[in-house]
């Protein structure tokens, strides 16, 4: 088969599996930013559980490549605070905007029209930001077990263990 | 199969399957999930209709490459996998204006679909900075 009906395959299964969790509904993700439900946080972190485990497994054996993106603390964090403030507002992130406009919630139509603005302002934006924001804080690519010098097994343990009892805490509190 | 017309799963359940299909896509072909470089394309093939000459002249565009790849096919797909399982599970089609945003800022269209529109401006303009 070829990359492109694999591609599409594939996020079509995603894109099932979220419509099945509801997780691409602008009330649930504002749900989540706003602490009252936490449904998209129990899919991403469960989903980021087995894929660490499932890939690192694969990496260990030799099968897998790793795809690491540069810790740039100037991107990383103004990006993340700018991200933050449009996400608050437009209720989606791509692609659970895809996915929204799928299952009919057309408002996404509109903020799809938006990021795609968006990108093409970031592309003008682009030689001006290399030169200065993403050259802040660069630290090349970087991994929670590489920066702590310690085996990435230990380091999937504690963050399954940390995502576990999250999740207790959330049904606890009906989150 | 009944289980594929249910409303809805646990989010844990559809997050195990989404992981396990993350770790088949990446032994399979390397591909990790990723949408936001998908609309720099889209973005570069829009500029191309109008400006062909500037889009190949510019460092981002170049940098991402404009063309339809397994990622582009993956947000596609997205799309019409959410459309099918909804279609599936007979869900209420056509929501203009979502019900929190409703509670707090009225049912107006215009002003929800105005939000949604600047909101995606900038959120993309973050994610592309954060490079997620």
């Amino acid at each position: 088969m070829n990359e492109l009906i694999i591609g599409a395959v594939t996020g079509i299964i995603f894109g099932f599996c979220m419509q099945k969790a509801q997780v691409i509904r602008y009330d649930r993700q504002l749900g989540a930013l706003r602490f009252q439900d936490m449904t998209i946080v129990k899919f991403m972190l469960t989903t980021i559980l087995v894929a660490m485990v499932g890939i690192y497994f694969l990496f260990d054996l030799g099968f897998v490549k790793l795809s690491i993106k540069p810790l740039i603390l100037g991107g990383n964090v103004l990006g993340g605070l700018i991200f933050g403030i449009g996400w608050g507002i437009v209720g989606y992130c791509p692609a659970t905007a895809m996915g929204a406009l799928g299952e009919g919630r057309y408002d996404a139509a509109f903020g799809l029209a938006g990021m795609i603005l968006g990108a093409g302002i970031y592309a003008e934006f682009y030689p001006l930001l290399k030169g200065t924001v993403l050259t802040w804080g660069n630290f090349g690519k970087v991994t929670l077990p590489t920066a702590l010098g310690i085996n990435h097994w230990l380091v999937i343990v504690i963050l399954g263990i940390a995502f576990v009892l999250l999740f207790r805490w959330f049904e606890k509190n009906g989150l | 199969m009944n289980v594929l017309r249910e409303k809805t799963w646990s989010p844990y359940v559809a997050g195990v399957l989404a992981g396990l299909l993350l770790v088949l896509s990446v032994f399979l072909t390397g591909k990790y999930f990723g949408a936001s470089t998908t609309f720099v394309r889209a973005a570069g093939f829009v500029e191309q209709a109008v400006a062909p000459d500037k889009v190949a002249g510019m460092e981002y565009f170049i940098k991402e490459k404009v063309k339809v790849d397994w990622q582009f096919m993956f947000v596609v797909g997205v799309l019409f996998g959410a459309l099918v399982s909804s279609w599936l599970s007979r869900e209420k089609r056509a929501v203009p204006v979502p019900r929190m945003w409703e509670e707090r800022f009225g049912p107006y269209r215009s002003r929800r679909w105005i939000a949604a529109f600047l909101g995606g401006i900038v959120v993309m303009f973050g994610a592309r900075l954060a490079d997620g």
